[in-house]
Protein backbone atom coordinates (compact mmCIF):
# COMPACT_ATOMS: atom_id res chain seq x y z
CA UNK A 1 0.00 0.00 0.00
CA UNK A 2 2.81 2.76 0.75
CA UNK A 3 4.68 1.59 -2.32
CA UNK A 4 1.93 3.10 -4.30
CA UNK A 5 2.78 6.51 -2.95
CA UNK A 6 4.48 7.86 -6.32
CA UNK A 7 6.42 11.54 -5.08
CA UNK A 8 8.15 13.52 -8.09
CA UNK A 9 6.39 11.37 -10.64
CA UNK A 10 8.48 10.97 -13.67
CA UNK A 11 7.03 9.32 -16.80
CA UNK A 12 9.75 8.04 -19.13
CA UNK A 13 8.73 8.93 -22.65
CA UNK A 14 10.63 10.18 -25.49
CA UNK A 15 8.69 13.08 -27.04
CA UNK A 16 9.43 16.77 -27.88
CA UNK A 17 8.01 17.57 -24.20
CA UNK A 18 10.63 15.45 -22.53
CA UNK A 19 13.33 16.95 -24.46
CA UNK A 20 12.43 20.58 -23.85
CA UNK A 21 15.05 22.17 -21.53
CA UNK A 22 13.84 21.97 -17.41
CA UNK A 23 14.55 25.84 -17.32
CA UNK A 24 12.52 26.72 -20.11
CA UNK A 25 9.69 24.27 -18.86
CA UNK A 26 9.46 25.67 -15.48
CA UNK A 27 9.09 29.01 -17.08
CA UNK A 28 6.24 27.80 -19.48
CA UNK A 29 4.79 26.03 -17.09
CA UNK A 30 4.82 29.02 -14.50
CA UNK A 31 3.69 31.52 -17.72
CA UNK A 32 0.74 28.91 -18.57
CA UNK A 33 -0.26 29.30 -14.48
CA UNK A 34 -0.71 33.07 -15.09
CA UNK A 35 -2.44 32.90 -18.25
CA UNK A 36 -5.05 30.48 -16.58
CA UNK A 37 -5.75 33.40 -14.49
CA UNK A 38 -5.58 36.08 -17.12
CA UNK A 39 -8.65 34.73 -18.85
CA UNK A 40 -12.12 36.68 -18.67
CA UNK A 41 -13.94 34.92 -21.09
CA UNK A 42 -14.89 31.41 -22.69
CA UNK A 43 -12.74 32.33 -25.67
CA UNK A 44 -9.94 32.44 -23.54
CA UNK A 45 -10.58 29.33 -21.92
CA UNK A 46 -11.12 27.56 -25.29
CA UNK A 47 -7.71 28.62 -25.61
CA UNK A 48 -5.71 27.13 -22.52
CA UNK A 49 -7.91 23.70 -22.73
CA UNK A 50 -6.92 23.75 -26.55
CA UNK A 51 -3.41 24.47 -25.86
CA UNK A 52 -2.69 22.10 -22.81
CA UNK A 53 -5.14 19.46 -24.85
CA UNK A 54 -2.14 19.59 -27.37
CA UNK A 55 0.69 19.63 -25.26
CA UNK A 56 -0.40 16.49 -23.35
CA UNK A 57 -0.85 14.66 -26.63
CA UNK A 58 2.73 15.97 -27.71
CA UNK A 59 3.89 14.38 -24.24
CA UNK A 60 2.85 11.04 -24.93
CA UNK A 61 1.95 10.76 -21.24
CA UNK A 62 -1.15 8.48 -21.14
CA UNK A 63 -4.30 10.14 -20.57
CA UNK A 64 -5.03 7.79 -17.30
CA UNK A 65 -1.77 9.12 -15.51
CA UNK A 66 -2.94 12.53 -15.85
CA UNK A 67 -6.12 11.34 -14.44
CA UNK A 68 -4.50 9.93 -11.56
CA UNK A 69 -3.02 13.26 -10.86
CA UNK A 70 -6.37 15.00 -10.47
CA UNK A 71 -7.96 12.32 -8.57
CA UNK A 72 -6.73 13.34 -5.38
CA UNK A 73 -8.05 17.35 -5.96
CA UNK A 74 -11.76 16.00 -7.02
CA UNK A 75 -13.21 17.35 -3.15
CA UNK A 76 -11.24 20.77 -3.41
CA UNK A 77 -12.33 21.39 -6.62
CA UNK A 78 -16.34 19.99 -5.88
CA UNK A 79 -15.85 22.02 -2.54
CA UNK A 80 -15.03 25.21 -4.01
CA UNK A 81 -17.17 25.15 -6.91
CA UNK A 82 -20.33 24.60 -5.27
CA UNK A 83 -18.91 27.33 -1.95
CA UNK A 84 -18.69 29.46 -5.11
CA UNK A 85 -22.13 28.64 -7.00
CA UNK A 86 -24.00 29.96 -3.63
CA UNK A 87 -21.77 32.70 -2.61
CA UNK A 88 -21.69 34.54 -6.12
CA UNK A 89 -24.88 36.12 -6.03
CA UNK A 90 -25.03 38.89 -8.44
CA UNK A 91 -27.42 38.40 -11.77
CA UNK A 92 -30.11 36.36 -12.86
CA UNK A 93 -31.65 34.10 -10.26
CA UNK A 94 -32.33 30.80 -12.03
CA UNK A 95 -33.85 28.73 -9.31
CA UNK A 96 -37.71 29.92 -8.25
CA UNK A 97 -38.33 32.76 -6.04
CA UNK A 98 -40.00 30.96 -3.94
CA UNK A 99 -36.55 28.50 -3.04
CA UNK A 100 -34.94 29.61 0.17
CA UNK A 101 -32.00 29.32 -1.89
CA UNK A 102 -30.63 30.82 -5.20
CA UNK A 103 -28.12 30.28 -8.04
CA UNK A 104 -27.67 33.14 -10.34
CA UNK A 105 -26.08 32.81 -13.72
CA UNK A 106 -22.97 34.66 -13.19
CA UNK A 107 -22.49 32.13 -10.32
CA UNK A 108 -23.18 29.34 -12.26
CA UNK A 109 -20.13 30.65 -14.42
CA UNK A 110 -17.97 31.60 -12.15
CA UNK A 111 -17.98 28.42 -10.07
CA UNK A 112 -17.41 26.58 -13.65
CA UNK A 113 -14.17 28.75 -14.12
CA UNK A 114 -13.07 28.13 -11.00
CA UNK A 115 -13.15 24.25 -10.96
CA UNK A 116 -11.70 24.27 -15.04
CA UNK A 117 -8.90 26.69 -13.39
CA UNK A 118 -8.03 24.41 -10.86
CA UNK A 119 -8.23 21.40 -12.39
CA UNK A 120 -5.91 22.71 -15.71
CA UNK A 121 -3.32 24.23 -13.13
CA UNK A 122 -2.83 20.81 -11.56
CA UNK A 123 -2.83 19.06 -14.76
CA UNK A 124 -0.29 22.07 -16.10
CA UNK A 125 2.14 21.17 -12.73
CA UNK A 126 1.90 17.80 -12.80
CA UNK A 127 2.13 17.43 -16.77
CA UNK A 128 6.15 19.25 -16.02
CA UNK A 129 7.20 16.71 -13.42
CA UNK A 130 5.82 13.73 -15.31
CA UNK A 131 8.15 14.89 -18.33
CA UNK A 132 10.83 16.34 -16.39
CA UNK A 133 13.45 13.76 -13.94
CA UNK A 134 13.99 15.32 -10.60
CA UNK A 135 17.80 15.78 -10.99
CA UNK A 136 16.79 17.95 -14.29
CA UNK A 137 14.28 19.84 -12.10
CA UNK A 138 16.58 20.43 -9.50
CA UNK A 139 19.49 22.11 -11.48
CA UNK A 140 16.40 23.98 -13.49
CA UNK A 141 15.50 25.53 -10.31
CA UNK A 142 19.18 26.23 -9.34
CA UNK A 143 19.93 28.27 -12.60
CA UNK A 144 16.54 29.93 -12.07
CA UNK A 145 17.44 31.37 -8.63
CA UNK A 146 21.00 31.90 -9.40
CA UNK A 147 20.53 35.93 -9.53
CA UNK A 148 19.82 35.51 -5.99
CA UNK A 149 23.18 35.08 -5.19
CA UNK A 150 23.69 38.75 -5.68
CA UNK A 151 22.23 38.84 -2.76
CA UNK A 152 23.81 35.96 -0.98
CA UNK A 153 21.35 33.50 -0.71
CA UNK A 154 23.08 29.47 -0.94
CA UNK A 155 21.05 29.02 -4.18
CA UNK A 156 23.78 25.61 -4.71
CA UNK A 157 22.94 24.52 -1.05
CA UNK A 158 19.39 24.03 -1.79
CA UNK A 159 19.46 22.61 -5.12
CA UNK A 160 22.02 20.19 -3.15
CA UNK A 161 19.22 19.59 -0.45
CA UNK A 162 16.47 19.18 -2.64
CA UNK A 163 18.16 16.75 -4.77
CA UNK A 164 19.11 14.66 -1.95
CA UNK A 165 15.58 14.90 -0.56
CA UNK A 166 13.85 13.59 -3.72
CA UNK A 167 16.78 10.92 -3.84
CA UNK A 168 15.53 9.56 -0.32
CA UNK A 169 12.26 9.68 -0.67
CA UNK A 170 12.12 5.62 -2.10
CA UNK A 171 14.34 4.64 0.65
CA UNK A 172 12.25 6.14 3.15
CA UNK A 173 8.61 4.43 2.21
CA UNK A 174 10.94 0.95 1.86
CA UNK A 175 12.25 1.61 5.34
CA UNK A 176 8.60 2.52 6.12
CA UNK A 177 7.46 -0.72 5.47
CA UNK A 178 10.01 -2.25 7.19
CA UNK A 179 9.26 -0.28 10.40
CA UNK A 180 5.66 -1.59 9.97
CA UNK A 181 6.02 -4.98 9.29
CA UNK A 182 8.19 -5.02 12.21
CA UNK A 183 5.49 -2.92 14.39
CA UNK A 184 3.18 -5.41 13.33
CA UNK A 185 5.18 -8.35 13.93
CA UNK A 186 4.99 -7.33 17.74
CA UNK A 187 1.04 -7.00 17.76
CA UNK A 188 0.78 -2.99 17.19
CA UNK A 189 -2.61 -2.64 15.42
CA UNK A 190 -2.71 0.20 12.67
CA UNK A 191 -5.85 -0.63 10.79
CA UNK A 192 -8.75 -0.53 13.43
CA UNK A 193 -9.67 1.93 15.68
CA UNK A 194 -10.60 5.19 15.95
CA UNK A 195 -8.35 8.16 14.44
CA UNK A 196 -6.87 9.44 18.25
CA UNK A 197 -5.93 5.67 18.24
CA UNK A 198 -4.38 5.47 14.86
CA UNK A 199 -2.82 8.61 15.50
CA UNK A 200 -1.12 6.88 18.78
CA UNK A 201 -0.27 4.00 17.06
CA UNK A 202 1.59 6.04 14.65
CA UNK A 203 4.08 6.42 17.20
CA UNK A 204 5.81 3.29 17.54
CA UNK A 205 6.44 4.08 13.30
CA UNK A 206 7.54 7.59 13.46
CA UNK A 207 10.06 7.60 16.48
CA UNK A 208 12.05 4.70 14.41
CA UNK A 209 11.56 6.27 11.27
CA UNK A 210 13.14 9.73 12.53
CA UNK A 211 15.98 7.93 14.41
CA UNK A 212 16.95 6.03 11.41
CA UNK A 213 16.93 9.68 8.89
CA UNK A 214 18.77 11.43 11.37
CA UNK A 215 21.46 8.46 11.47
CA UNK A 216 21.35 8.17 7.66
CA UNK A 217 21.66 11.61 6.95
CA UNK A 218 24.82 11.71 9.52
CA UNK A 219 26.26 8.90 7.34
CA UNK A 220 25.86 10.80 4.28
CA UNK A 221 27.29 14.35 5.59
CA UNK A 222 30.41 12.09 6.65
CA UNK A 223 30.44 10.02 3.33
CA UNK A 224 30.27 13.59 1.50
CA UNK A 225 33.16 15.45 3.52
CA UNK A 226 35.13 12.59 2.71
CA UNK A 227 34.99 12.91 -1.14
CA UNK A 228 35.55 16.01 -0.34
CA UNK A 229 32.08 18.08 -1.35
CA UNK A 230 32.34 21.35 -0.06
CA UNK A 231 29.00 23.59 -0.89
CA UNK A 232 28.20 23.92 -4.65
CA UNK A 233 29.68 26.71 -5.85
CA UNK A 234 31.57 26.79 -8.84
CA UNK A 235 30.95 22.67 -9.44
CA UNK A 236 30.62 21.30 -12.87
CA UNK A 237 27.71 19.31 -14.50
CA UNK A 238 28.39 15.96 -16.15
CA UNK A 239 25.23 16.66 -18.20
CA UNK A 240 25.54 20.05 -20.01
CA UNK A 241 22.13 21.57 -20.54
CA UNK A 242 22.19 23.66 -23.78
CA UNK A 243 18.76 26.00 -24.70
CA UNK A 244 17.66 24.75 -28.05
CA UNK A 245 15.88 25.86 -31.40
CA UNK A 246 12.89 24.20 -29.97
CA UNK A 247 13.26 26.01 -26.51
CA UNK A 248 13.14 29.56 -28.36
CA UNK A 249 10.29 27.78 -30.01
CA UNK A 250 8.08 27.07 -26.80
CA UNK A 251 8.81 30.45 -25.84
CA UNK A 252 7.65 32.24 -28.58
CA UNK A 253 4.86 29.95 -28.76
CA UNK A 254 3.82 30.83 -25.25
CA UNK A 255 4.12 34.67 -25.74
CA UNK A 256 1.63 34.74 -28.51
CA UNK A 257 -0.84 32.51 -26.28
CA UNK A 258 -0.34 35.35 -23.73
CA UNK A 259 -0.93 37.84 -26.00
CA UNK A 260 -4.13 36.28 -27.69
CA UNK A 261 -5.59 36.04 -24.85
CA UNK A 262 -4.94 39.65 -23.73
CA UNK A 263 -6.30 40.49 -26.71
CA UNK A 264 -9.56 38.26 -26.46
CA UNK A 265 -9.84 39.74 -23.07
CA UNK A 266 -9.97 43.16 -24.70
CA UNK A 267 -12.15 42.70 -27.78
CA UNK A 268 -14.82 40.24 -26.30
CA UNK A 269 -16.75 40.90 -23.10
CA UNK A 270 -15.62 39.23 -20.08
CA UNK A 271 -18.08 37.15 -18.19
CA UNK A 272 -16.16 37.31 -14.81
CA UNK B 1 0.70 -32.29 15.30
CA UNK B 2 3.25 -30.07 14.00
CA UNK B 3 2.59 -26.97 15.34
CA UNK B 4 3.59 -25.04 12.05
CA UNK B 5 2.92 -26.23 8.62
CA UNK B 6 2.77 -24.68 5.07
CA UNK B 7 1.54 -26.19 2.88
CA UNK B 8 1.62 -25.47 -1.04
CA UNK B 9 2.48 -22.21 -0.57
CA UNK B 10 3.44 -19.98 -3.11
CA UNK B 11 4.17 -15.69 -2.74
CA UNK B 12 4.20 -13.74 -5.89
CA UNK B 13 5.36 -10.02 -6.27
CA UNK B 14 3.62 -8.07 -8.54
CA UNK B 15 3.93 -4.85 -7.27
CA UNK B 16 7.52 -4.08 -7.90
CA UNK B 17 8.15 -4.83 -11.36
CA UNK B 18 5.65 -5.29 -14.02
CA UNK B 19 7.28 -9.41 -14.95
CA UNK B 20 5.90 -11.84 -12.33
CA UNK B 21 8.37 -12.78 -9.68
CA UNK B 22 8.03 -15.98 -7.41
CA UNK B 23 9.55 -14.54 -3.79
CA UNK B 24 8.67 -18.75 -2.82
CA UNK B 25 6.98 -21.30 -4.63
CA UNK B 26 5.22 -24.68 -3.53
CA UNK B 27 6.68 -24.68 -0.10
CA UNK B 28 5.81 -27.91 1.88
CA UNK B 29 7.13 -28.41 5.42
CA UNK B 30 5.49 -29.31 8.79
CA UNK B 31 7.83 -27.79 11.90
CA UNK B 32 7.69 -30.30 14.88
CA UNK B 33 6.98 -28.92 18.42
CA UNK B 34 10.40 -28.17 20.38
CA UNK B 35 12.08 -27.67 17.53
CA UNK B 36 15.45 -25.49 16.91
CA UNK B 37 15.29 -25.08 13.31
CA UNK B 38 18.17 -23.65 11.19
CA UNK B 39 17.17 -21.92 7.72
CA UNK B 40 20.02 -21.55 5.20
CA UNK B 41 19.82 -19.88 2.07
CA UNK B 42 21.39 -17.49 -0.81
CA UNK B 43 21.02 -13.84 -0.90
CA UNK B 44 16.98 -14.05 -2.30
CA UNK B 45 16.14 -17.62 -1.74
CA UNK B 46 13.38 -16.57 -0.01
CA UNK B 47 14.03 -17.08 3.54
CA UNK B 48 12.58 -13.66 4.42
CA UNK B 49 9.46 -14.49 2.86
CA UNK B 50 8.96 -17.77 4.06
CA UNK B 51 8.95 -16.61 7.66
CA UNK B 52 7.31 -13.52 7.07
CA UNK B 53 4.18 -15.98 6.41
CA UNK B 54 4.25 -18.08 9.39
CA UNK B 55 3.32 -15.16 11.62
CA UNK B 56 0.47 -13.93 8.70
CA UNK B 57 2.53 -10.43 8.06
CA UNK B 58 2.43 -11.97 4.27
CA UNK B 59 -0.73 -13.59 2.48
CA UNK B 60 0.36 -16.72 0.59
CA UNK B 61 -0.66 -16.23 -3.06
CA UNK B 62 -1.48 -19.52 -2.80
CA UNK B 63 -1.88 -22.31 -0.22
CA UNK B 64 -1.77 -22.14 3.59
CA UNK B 65 -0.40 -21.76 6.99
CA UNK B 66 -1.44 -24.25 9.54
CA UNK B 67 -0.59 -23.09 13.03
CA UNK B 68 -1.80 -25.76 15.45
CA UNK B 69 -3.22 -27.48 12.50
CA UNK B 70 -5.42 -24.14 12.10
CA UNK B 71 -5.26 -22.05 9.08
CA UNK B 72 -3.96 -18.39 10.13
CA UNK B 73 -6.30 -16.56 7.52
CA UNK B 74 -9.61 -18.20 8.65
CA UNK B 75 -10.09 -14.71 9.90
CA UNK B 76 -8.92 -11.13 11.22
CA UNK B 77 -8.77 -12.12 14.80
CA UNK B 78 -6.90 -15.07 13.34
CA UNK B 79 -4.43 -13.67 11.89
CA UNK B 80 -4.18 -10.95 14.89
CA UNK B 81 -3.71 -13.68 16.76
CA UNK B 82 -0.82 -15.47 15.02
CA UNK B 83 1.06 -12.31 15.43
CA UNK B 84 1.64 -13.36 19.21
CA UNK B 85 1.68 -17.54 18.71
CA UNK B 86 4.59 -16.60 16.46
CA UNK B 87 7.19 -14.14 17.44
CA UNK B 88 8.80 -12.84 14.50
CA UNK B 89 11.89 -10.66 15.20
CA UNK B 90 13.13 -8.68 12.12
CA UNK B 91 16.54 -8.13 10.87
CA UNK B 92 18.59 -5.61 12.75
CA UNK B 93 15.78 -5.74 15.56
CA UNK B 94 17.29 -2.65 17.33
CA UNK B 95 15.76 0.26 14.20
CA UNK B 96 12.07 -0.97 15.54
CA UNK B 97 12.87 0.49 19.15
CA UNK B 98 11.12 3.49 20.23
CA UNK B 99 10.08 3.87 23.29
CA UNK B 100 11.25 5.52 26.58
CA UNK B 101 12.99 2.83 28.66
CA UNK B 102 13.87 -0.43 27.56
CA UNK B 103 11.09 -1.61 30.06
CA UNK B 104 8.54 -0.24 28.47
CA UNK B 105 9.66 -1.05 24.73
CA UNK B 106 10.09 -5.05 25.82
CA UNK B 107 5.98 -4.64 27.23
CA UNK B 108 5.22 -3.02 23.88
CA UNK B 109 4.78 -6.61 22.14
CA UNK B 110 2.35 -8.18 25.84
CA UNK B 111 1.14 -4.64 26.07
CA UNK B 112 -0.61 -4.96 22.73
CA UNK B 113 -1.75 -8.71 23.97
CA UNK B 114 -3.82 -6.72 26.87
CA UNK B 115 -2.08 -8.91 29.62
CA UNK B 116 -2.56 -6.84 33.08
CA UNK B 117 0.48 -5.43 34.56
CA UNK B 118 1.40 -8.04 36.63
CA UNK B 119 1.53 -10.37 33.27
CA UNK B 120 2.96 -7.60 32.04
CA UNK B 121 6.09 -7.38 34.29
CA UNK B 122 6.44 -10.93 34.63
CA UNK B 123 6.86 -11.43 30.99
CA UNK B 124 9.38 -8.41 30.62
CA UNK B 125 11.57 -9.96 33.46
CA UNK B 126 11.50 -12.91 31.85
CA UNK B 127 12.38 -11.86 28.49
CA UNK B 128 14.88 -9.20 29.59
CA UNK B 129 16.72 -12.56 31.72
CA UNK B 130 17.33 -14.49 28.71
CA UNK B 131 18.68 -11.94 26.26
CA UNK B 132 21.06 -11.21 29.33
CA UNK B 133 19.78 -7.57 30.39
CA UNK B 134 19.74 -6.97 34.16
CA UNK B 135 16.96 -4.66 35.93
CA UNK B 136 18.81 -2.24 36.79
CA UNK B 137 18.70 -1.18 32.59
CA UNK B 138 15.21 -1.15 32.65
CA UNK B 139 14.97 2.67 32.92
CA UNK B 140 17.20 3.30 30.46
CA UNK B 141 16.64 4.52 27.27
CA UNK B 142 16.93 2.37 24.73
CA UNK B 143 18.81 4.69 22.72
CA UNK B 144 21.59 5.14 24.73
CA UNK B 145 22.63 1.49 25.13
CA UNK B 146 25.25 -0.40 22.65
CA UNK B 147 24.53 -2.09 19.77
CA UNK B 148 24.66 -5.49 20.79
CA UNK B 149 22.62 -4.37 23.77
CA UNK B 150 20.61 -3.06 21.62
CA UNK B 151 19.95 -5.87 19.40
CA UNK B 152 19.08 -7.98 22.39
CA UNK B 153 16.44 -5.56 23.90
CA UNK B 154 14.73 -5.94 20.45
CA UNK B 155 14.88 -10.21 21.02
CA UNK B 156 13.49 -9.59 24.57
CA UNK B 157 10.54 -7.39 23.31
CA UNK B 158 9.71 -10.30 20.70
CA UNK B 159 10.19 -13.38 23.64
CA UNK B 160 8.36 -10.89 26.16
CA UNK B 161 4.63 -12.05 24.12
CA UNK B 162 5.93 -15.59 24.93
CA UNK B 163 5.45 -16.71 21.33
CA UNK B 164 4.85 -20.75 20.65
CA UNK B 165 6.99 -20.25 17.78
CA UNK B 166 9.62 -17.76 17.77
CA UNK B 167 11.43 -16.48 14.40
CA UNK B 168 14.42 -14.96 14.20
CA UNK B 169 15.59 -13.09 10.93
CA UNK B 170 19.31 -12.94 10.92
CA UNK B 171 19.56 -12.53 14.39
CA UNK B 172 23.41 -12.07 14.32
CA UNK B 173 24.09 -10.04 11.93
CA UNK B 174 26.61 -7.34 11.72
CA UNK B 175 27.72 -8.28 15.33
CA UNK B 176 31.36 -9.14 15.90
CA UNK B 177 32.66 -12.54 16.85
CA UNK B 178 31.38 -12.03 20.49
CA UNK B 179 27.88 -10.65 20.46
CA UNK B 180 27.76 -13.49 17.89
CA UNK B 181 27.97 -15.69 20.55
CA UNK B 182 26.35 -14.11 22.84
CA UNK B 183 23.32 -14.07 20.89
CA UNK B 184 23.48 -17.94 19.80
CA UNK B 185 24.23 -19.16 23.34
CA UNK B 186 21.39 -16.85 24.53
CA UNK B 187 18.78 -18.82 21.72
CA UNK B 188 19.90 -22.15 22.76
CA UNK B 189 19.44 -21.27 26.41
CA UNK B 190 15.74 -20.03 25.86
CA UNK B 191 15.07 -23.07 23.72
CA UNK B 192 16.21 -25.51 26.39
CA UNK B 193 14.59 -23.61 29.15
CA UNK B 194 10.97 -22.93 27.58
CA UNK B 195 10.93 -25.84 25.36
CA UNK B 196 9.26 -23.80 22.73
CA UNK B 197 9.83 -23.78 18.84
CA UNK B 198 12.46 -21.77 17.85
CA UNK B 199 12.91 -21.07 14.44
CA UNK B 200 16.43 -18.54 13.02
CA UNK B 201 17.56 -18.02 9.58
CA UNK B 202 21.00 -17.44 8.84
CA UNK B 203 24.36 -17.39 6.69
CA UNK B 204 26.19 -19.20 8.81
CA UNK B 205 26.78 -23.18 8.05
CA UNK B 206 28.63 -23.00 11.50
CA UNK B 207 26.03 -20.96 13.30
CA UNK B 208 23.19 -23.35 11.95
CA UNK B 209 25.42 -26.75 12.90
CA UNK B 210 25.99 -25.20 16.24
CA UNK B 211 22.52 -24.81 17.22
CA UNK B 212 20.19 -26.42 15.01
CA UNK B 213 18.18 -29.84 15.68
CA UNK B 214 17.03 -29.23 11.89
CA UNK B 215 18.01 -27.61 8.98
CA UNK B 216 16.02 -26.43 6.11
CA UNK B 217 17.93 -25.20 2.89
CA UNK B 218 16.09 -22.86 0.95
CA UNK B 219 17.34 -22.39 -2.84
CA UNK B 220 16.22 -20.17 -5.62
CA UNK B 221 12.77 -20.11 -3.97
CA UNK B 222 12.25 -23.85 -3.01
CA UNK B 223 12.69 -26.03 -0.06
CA UNK B 224 15.79 -27.66 -1.54
CA UNK B 225 16.19 -29.71 1.62
CA UNK B 226 14.55 -29.92 5.19
CA UNK B 227 16.77 -32.63 7.30
CA UNK B 228 18.68 -32.80 10.25
CA UNK B 229 21.77 -31.22 10.76
CA UNK B 230 23.69 -34.79 9.20
CA UNK B 231 21.38 -35.57 6.26
CA UNK B 232 22.36 -31.96 5.03
CA UNK B 233 25.51 -31.30 6.11
CA UNK B 234 26.57 -34.97 4.25
CA UNK B 235 25.47 -33.29 0.98
CA UNK B 236 27.94 -30.89 0.75
CA UNK B 237 28.07 -30.91 -3.15
CA UNK B 238 24.82 -30.55 -3.32
CA UNK B 239 25.23 -27.27 -1.20
CA UNK B 240 27.94 -25.78 -3.00
CA UNK B 241 26.34 -26.26 -6.24
CA UNK B 242 23.67 -23.74 -4.36
CA UNK B 243 26.22 -21.41 -3.27
CA UNK B 244 26.53 -22.17 0.08
CA UNK B 245 29.57 -23.59 1.92
CA UNK B 246 29.62 -26.40 4.55
CA UNK B 247 31.88 -25.27 7.51
CA UNK B 248 35.78 -25.62 7.06
CA UNK B 249 36.08 -27.85 9.75
CA UNK B 250 33.78 -30.11 7.71
CA UNK B 251 35.70 -30.05 4.79
CA UNK B 252 38.70 -31.50 6.34
CA UNK B 253 37.32 -34.13 7.86
CA UNK B 254 35.89 -35.26 4.60
CA UNK B 255 39.13 -35.18 2.64
CA UNK B 256 40.85 -36.80 5.74
CA UNK B 257 37.83 -39.71 5.21
CA UNK B 258 38.59 -39.50 1.31
CA UNK B 259 42.47 -39.86 2.06
CA UNK B 260 41.38 -43.01 4.20
CA UNK B 261 41.85 -42.19 7.74
CA UNK B 262 39.08 -43.05 9.97
CA UNK B 263 37.29 -40.34 11.40
CA UNK B 264 33.66 -39.40 11.64
CA UNK B 265 32.22 -37.21 8.64
CA UNK B 266 29.83 -35.58 10.85
CA UNK B 267 31.84 -32.44 11.83
CA UNK B 268 30.61 -29.58 11.68
CA UNK B 269 32.32 -27.27 14.93
CA UNK B 270 35.85 -26.80 16.05
CA UNK B 271 34.82 -28.23 19.16
CA UNK B 272 33.47 -31.63 17.93
CA UNK B 273 36.87 -31.74 15.22
CA UNK B 274 38.49 -31.19 18.32
CA UNK B 275 36.94 -34.22 20.26
CA UNK B 276 37.69 -36.39 16.88
CA UNK B 277 40.64 -35.89 16.38
CA UNK B 278 41.68 -36.53 20.49
CA UNK B 279 40.09 -40.07 20.40
CA UNK B 280 41.83 -40.77 16.62
CA UNK B 281 45.20 -39.85 18.36
CA UNK B 282 44.41 -41.79 21.97
CA UNK B 283 43.39 -44.47 19.77
CA UNK B 284 46.70 -44.85 17.75
CA UNK B 285 48.79 -44.23 20.71
CA UNK B 286 47.27 -47.57 22.16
Amino acid sequence: MIKDITIGQYFSAKSVIHRLDARIKIILTIAFIVNIFLIKNFWGLGVIVATLIATTLLSKVPFKMILKSIKPIVFIVIFTAVLNLFYMQDGRNLLPESWFISITDKGLIFAFFLAVRIITLVIASSLLTYTTTPTELTFAIEKLLSPLKLIKVPVNTFATMMTLALRFIPTLIEETDKIMSAQKARGADLETGGIIDRIKAMVPILIPLFVSSFRRANDLAFAMECRCYTDGEGRTRMKQNKISFKDIAALVIIVLITTGIVLLNTFFTHVI
Amino acid sequence: MPVLQAVNVSHRYTQASPTQFSAIENVNIEIENGELVGIIGHTGSGKSTLVQHFNGLLKPTEGKILLDGKDIWESKKTVHQSRFKVGLCFQYPEYQLFEETVYKDIAFGPKNMKLSEEEIDKAVRKAAEYVGISASMFQKSPFDLSGGEKRRVAIAGVMAMEPQVLILDEPTAGLDPKGRDRILDMIKAYQKDTKKTVIFVSHSMEDVAKLATKVLVMNKSRVAMYDTVDNVYSRAEELTEMGLNVPQVTKIFMSLKKQGVDVSQNIYTVEQGKAELLRLLGGSKK
